[in-house]
């Protein structure tokens, strides 16, 4: 179905000083792949395995421009020479951002968008929505405007609007990265339903515990090379330590010790939120917290799924929100909400919000109390950059940086405001093994400093990694007239 | 095909987009190019209350009220302040309430026509009328465009209050603080567009090829009775004053 000859690729882009640069996709990488197979692609990022996603559904040569030599054949046609429109019949993409691959505001006429593209007959079109809208049980999902979906719906919808066209082959890129437990069971039972239907899929992923019962051959790429592949059976029988001794997440969920779970209660000292409540805006539905406890100077994970108001609790821990109530008591004293920004530094999740300035230096000199001489902020600037091993780059543009080095110039913007309290949003969504230990160790890094971290995550390996304490939102929020969400 | 009518979802659309599309040049040409009094102002006042009508018709009755609220206020000053008052406090209200009320009432039928259009509606009625999709596809993408870039800069809005960072306020010039601002947006709208455009090559999207549509677009007497009312305004503004 899939046949990769050979194929070396190059992207070219520039670096952060404006110079041409070639940068490794793919070295003389040799893969095919069987009608009806399920393959996982999986490795550290850069290594690969979304360039040959991007060659299946044509985006490489056609959009992503570079070098490439070797052949392509997908479905019995030469990618390299076909049209990129022609392929779409073929093969479904569904991307790792839910915000950006819908074309269309309103879900319907997305699911109907790939068919129309296709002009097929409006009448067949409206029956194959209806039969995919059945196969995944997602009524609640029509018509509605994709801005009012979660991110999980968003991702199902997305599956949803490349089935209707029923292509032989699908191609996902990172599809879990902004998923909750329960969007990636959702998820889970789509690309089963595409394996029943003989499908075939190829998945790039780093989370690969939901893909286990699922997937007929695991590949791990580096550096743009295949370096070891394995059946499912095999897969299926390996441990928690192979996958980590191959620098992958684990085969299997990692379930928190219930022991970590409580309220922190019995910490002398903690951060104290009480009686937080907050009220969604044309809703009636309501956020309530009656008393949370964060211990000073460790390392608590907020966990709990989508909607469970995770986000909410932050925003309105920062101070950033003024619908809502609730004091916080830190350090022996009370601090209201405009108080809180001296209190409180949130790493939010797309760290690109964040990061304002013209160099790494500025950005951390920007986040100091303006007090103080210019010279000693910025030697102290140096110090704090030395620490998260930036120093190399104080005087790159923040927006040159790739993911990781853009979350660490947030992280050192955070150390420098002097906040005893750091929030993390997701801090490893989409991250390797590797680079979720590195946050990991920044983690534990800031919890030497004596700074009382919070982490809000999905990760349960990094809550296993890191974390003091556990709180689940699910158990501790009140939520009035859930129901009404979502009507 | 219960699931293809727009009844149950967010989106009702009334008007035929066609029909939206001529509204509001009509109503801006007409609301821009008009004067306050006589036969001026009655058409000033047809076009106010068509927002309002349109509001109520697709249940943003939110909307429709503060919308009339504050357009009862711009023609009570227009229709009836401004006559009565004269030198220096008179070309103050003028300039103020002028510049304001001309750009509202556009503004309100634009905003009515974002909410109620969903993209394929638009691209079916421009296809209808032979737009070519040089011009159809970039004006569907302004659809998400504006509530991606609402999104977008509220997130970064949060951060910089985070920071500290505020407009007017100590840290940074204003110029800085509007760059600091500024830049992020774009960053990440051109981010957010390289990918849209990346999901729509596979999605098959292609400039200039025939393309089918399952919304069904129709006029219905509404239509026709807003186009002769467009017309009028057309006609009123270019032959008959």
């Amino acid at each position: 179905m899939i046949t990769l000859k050979n194929i070396s690729f190059q992207y070219k882009n520039t670096d952060a000083l404006g110079r041409e640069r070639k940068t490794r996709g793919l070295e003389d990488l040799t893969l095919s792949v069987q009608k009806g197979e399920f393959v996982v692609l999986a490795g550290d990022s850069g290594c690969g395995k979304t360039t040959i996603t991007r060659l299946i559904n044509g985006l490489v040569p056609h959009y992503y421009e570079g070098d490439v030599s070797g052949e392509v054949s997908v479905a019995g046609i030469d990618v390299q020479k076909a049209d990129i429109g022609v392929l779409s019949a073929h093969v479904g993409s569904v991307f790792q951002n839910p915000r950006s691959q819908f074309f269309n505001v309103d879900t319907t006429s997305e699911m109907a968008f790939v068919s129309e593209n296709l002009c097929v007959e409006p009448d067949t079109i409206r029956q194959s929505i209806l039969r995919v809208v059945q196969d995944m049980r997602m009524e609640n999902l029509v018509n509605r405007s994709i801005f009012a979906l979660s991110g999980g719906e968003k991702q199902k919808v997305a599956c949803a609007s490349v089935a209707v066209a029923e292509p032989d082959i699908m191609v996902l890129d990172e599809p879990s990265s902004n998923l909750d437990a329960a969007g990636i069971e959702d998820l889970k039972n789509t690309l089963s339903l595409w394996k029943a239907k003989g499908k075939t899929v190829v998945i790039a992923e780093h989370r690969l515990y939901y893909l286990t019962a699922l997937l007929d051959r695991l590949i791990i790429l580096k550096n743009g090379r295949i370096e070891a592949q394995f059946s499912g059976k095999e897969v299926r029988s390996m441990t928690d330590e192979a996958a980590y001794a191959m620098g992958l997440r684990s085969f299997h969920k990692v379930e928190i010790a219930p022991s970590l779970v409580d309220t922190g209660a019995e910490a002398s000292e903690a951060l104290i939120c009480r009686g937080f409540a907050f009220r969604y805006k044309n809703t009636d539905l309501t956020l309530c917290f009656p008393e949370l406890r964060f211990p000073r100077g460790r390392i608590t994970a907020v966990i709990g799924r989508n909607g469970a108001g995770k986000s909410t609790f932050a925003r309105l821990l920062c101070g950033l929100e003024r619908r809502g109530r609730g004091e916080v008591s830190f350090a022996g004293r009370l601090w209201n909400r405009k108080l809180r920004s001296e209190l409180c530094y949130m790493i939010m999740q797309d760290v690109n919000h964040q990061l304002f300035t013209e160099s790494v230096l500025d950005e951390v000199i920007l986040s100091m109390p303006a007090a103080g001489m210019n010279d000693e902020r910025e030697s102290k600037a140096r110090g704090i950059l030395r620490q998260l091993d930036l120093e190399d780059l104080a005087d790159v543009h923040p927006m040159a940086l790739s993911g990781g080095q853009k979350q660490r110039v947030a992280i050192a913007s955070g150390a420098a405001c002097e906040s005893p309290v750091l929030l993390f949003d997701e801090p490893t969504s989409g991250l390797d093994l590797n680079h979720m230990r590195q946050v990991a160790d920044i983690l534990r890094m800031l919890r030497g400093e004596g700074k009382t971290v919070i982490v809000i995550t999905h990760d349960t390996e990094l809550v296993r990694e890191v974390a003091d304490h556990v709180i689940d939102f699910d158990l501790e929020t009140t939520q009035t007239n859930v129901l009404s969400k979502g009507v | 095909m219960e699931l293809f009518s727009h009844a149950k979802g967010g989106y009702k659309s009334v008007l035929d987009p066609r029909t939206k599309l001529l509204m509001l040049i009509a109503i801006n040409v007409a609301v821009m190019g008009t004067g306050f009094q006589g036969t001026d102002y009655f058409v000033r006042v047809v076009c106010a209350v068509i927002p309002f009508v349109l509001f109520l018709l697709i249940r943003k009755v939110r909307t429709a009220l503060i919308y009339a609220g504050v357009c009862a206020v711009m023609l009570f000053v227009e229709g009836v302040l401004i006559p009565s008052t004269s030198g220096i406090l008179n070309l103050v209200i003028v300039i103020t309430s002028g510049a304001f009320s001309r750009i509202l009432i556009g503004f309100a039928f634009a905003y009515y026509a974002m909410c109620s259009t969903t993209v394929s509606e638009f691209a079916t009625a421009m296809k209808r009328v032979h737009i070519p999709d040089q011009i159809t596809i970039p004006l569907s993408v302004m659809f998400r465009f504006f509530p991606t870039l609402s999104e977008e800069s509220r997130s970064i809005r949060n951060a910089m209050r985070m920071r500290g960072i505020r407009l007017g306020g100590k840290k940074g010039g204003l110029l800085a603080q509007m760059e600091y601002r500024i830049v992020p947006l774009m960053m990440s709208t051109l981010r957010i567009g390289d990918e849209l455009s990346a999901a729509s090559l596979t999605k098959g999207l292609e400039a200039g090829k025939p393309r089918t549509h399952i919304c069904q677009i129709h006029m219905t007497a509404l239509d026709w009775l807003l186009i002769l009312i467009g017309l009028g305004l057309l006609g009123y503004m270019f032959f008959l004053r």
